[in-house]
């Protein structure tokens, strides 16, 4: 039942780069972050807009590609950057909250293969109202950022 | 009500992120990062150990040393700057090339001993070297280049300790003299520019 629904997800995916829970969630340009050999985290990336009129949240999320996966931010302070568990993402009604490299992560620890750039990551996202939306996100390799505060 | 109240938080906690990225260094220059020291780093000679044996910053004489610290277990803000910085040397002269090394600096020597490193560092580009110390010569590394770091204990992850760090890149010129810092994720234009700038090309 599960691999059906992951196949189905998958077949979807190929046809749209947009995948849409029941509770009105779009998750957008998902993506892994391609890592080197021997490393054993990594972090995905992904646009979370909320289409329901309803603020919902991000609580957790699963992998088979990973041991543990949480949900993480990045906050900037006295000159550290500091990585921080977050228990949730919190995703306001009609608005897109964006996961980007410097920021909100879904964490993966421990991975259990290498990444390969191209391969399709497996990630449940849950959220608040107990919905479990499964997404496939391909693994890419780093692009250098140009993000606008700098 | 709680939920919002988490929302509060995390907009003041970001907000505080964007106020410490936009606040002017001390020599008013943009792309250098905030510096939590009484006194400017002064940069300085340092020994510190690769997969390929002890590394000297003054042997290096001659050539334009980037130093980065970090850790490998960093899944994010350091392979950012890497991929920044490996990008820089990829669109350098092979003659420019040939005179710049980056320095990867790991701030977490238990989980990095200097051969992960090496397999860590080649996979953005062959001329980062990585190194490491021990916790007392890390500390006083980081102090001469006005790095700051912290292992955070408890951290409610499965990681189990995390270290906080500061993220910039420091530029030292051929003379083995400090002269610039770069800020996280400066993109790969600016950190050519500082690279030769430092070796005297045109930038």
């Amino acid at each position: 039942m599960h691999a059906i629904r992951t196949l189905f997800a998958g077949v979807l995916l190929s046809s749209a780069s947009l995948t849409l829970s029941a509770a009105g969630l779009e998750v957008g340009d998902p993506y892994v972050r391609a890592v080197p050999p021997g490393q054993s985290n990594s972090a995905a990336f992904m646009s979370l807009r909320n289409i329901s009129t309803e603020e919902h949240a991000l609580i957790g999320a699963e992998s088979p590609a990973a041991e543990t996966v949480e949900l993480h931010t990045h906050v900037e302070e006295d000159g550290l950057m500091r990585m921080r568990r977050v228990g949730r993402i919190v995703l306001p009604a009609g608005e897109t909250t964006t996961l980007a490299p410097g920021g909100l992560h879904v964490m993966l620890i421990g991975l259990k293969s290498e990444l390969t750039p191209g391969q399709n990551v497996e990630l449940t996202l849950i959220q608040d109202d107990g919905e479990r939306l499964v997404i496939q996100a391909p693994v890419r390799r780093l692009e250098p950022m140009h993000h606008a505060a700098h | 009500m709680k939920r919002s109240s988490i929302a509060i938080l995390l907009a003041a906690a970001v907000s505080a992120g964007i106020l410490s990225c936009l606040e002017p260094g001390p020599a008013s220059e943009s792309s250098q990062a905030p510096l939590e020291l009484a006194t400017p780093p002064t940069g300085g000679d340092f020994t510190l150990d690769s997969a390929a044996g002890p590394v000297r910053l003054s042997d290096l004489h001659g050539q334009v040393v980037l130093i980065y610290f970090g850790y490998t277990a960093c899944p994010d803000i350091c392979p950012t700057n890497l991929v920044s910085i490996a990008n820089a040397l990829r669109s350098l002269h092979p003659a420019e090339l040939d005179r710049t090394r980056v320095l990867f600096v790991s701030v977490d020597p238990e989980r990095d001993d200097p051969e992960h490193l090496a397999r860590y560092v080649a996979y953005f580009h062959p001329n980062v070297l990585g190194l490491t110390g021990t916790p007392e010569q890390l500390a006083q590394v980081a102090k001469r280049y006005g790095a700051a770091y912290q292992r955070v204990e408890n951290t409610g992850s499965a990681m189990g300790y995390l270290i906080d760090h500061s993220a910039f890149t420091a530029v030292v010129d051929p003379d083995g003299r400090l002269v610039q810092t770069l800020g996280h994720a400066s993109p790969p234009e600016t950190i050519r520019a500082a690279i030769r700038t430092a070796l005297g090309t045109k930038p």
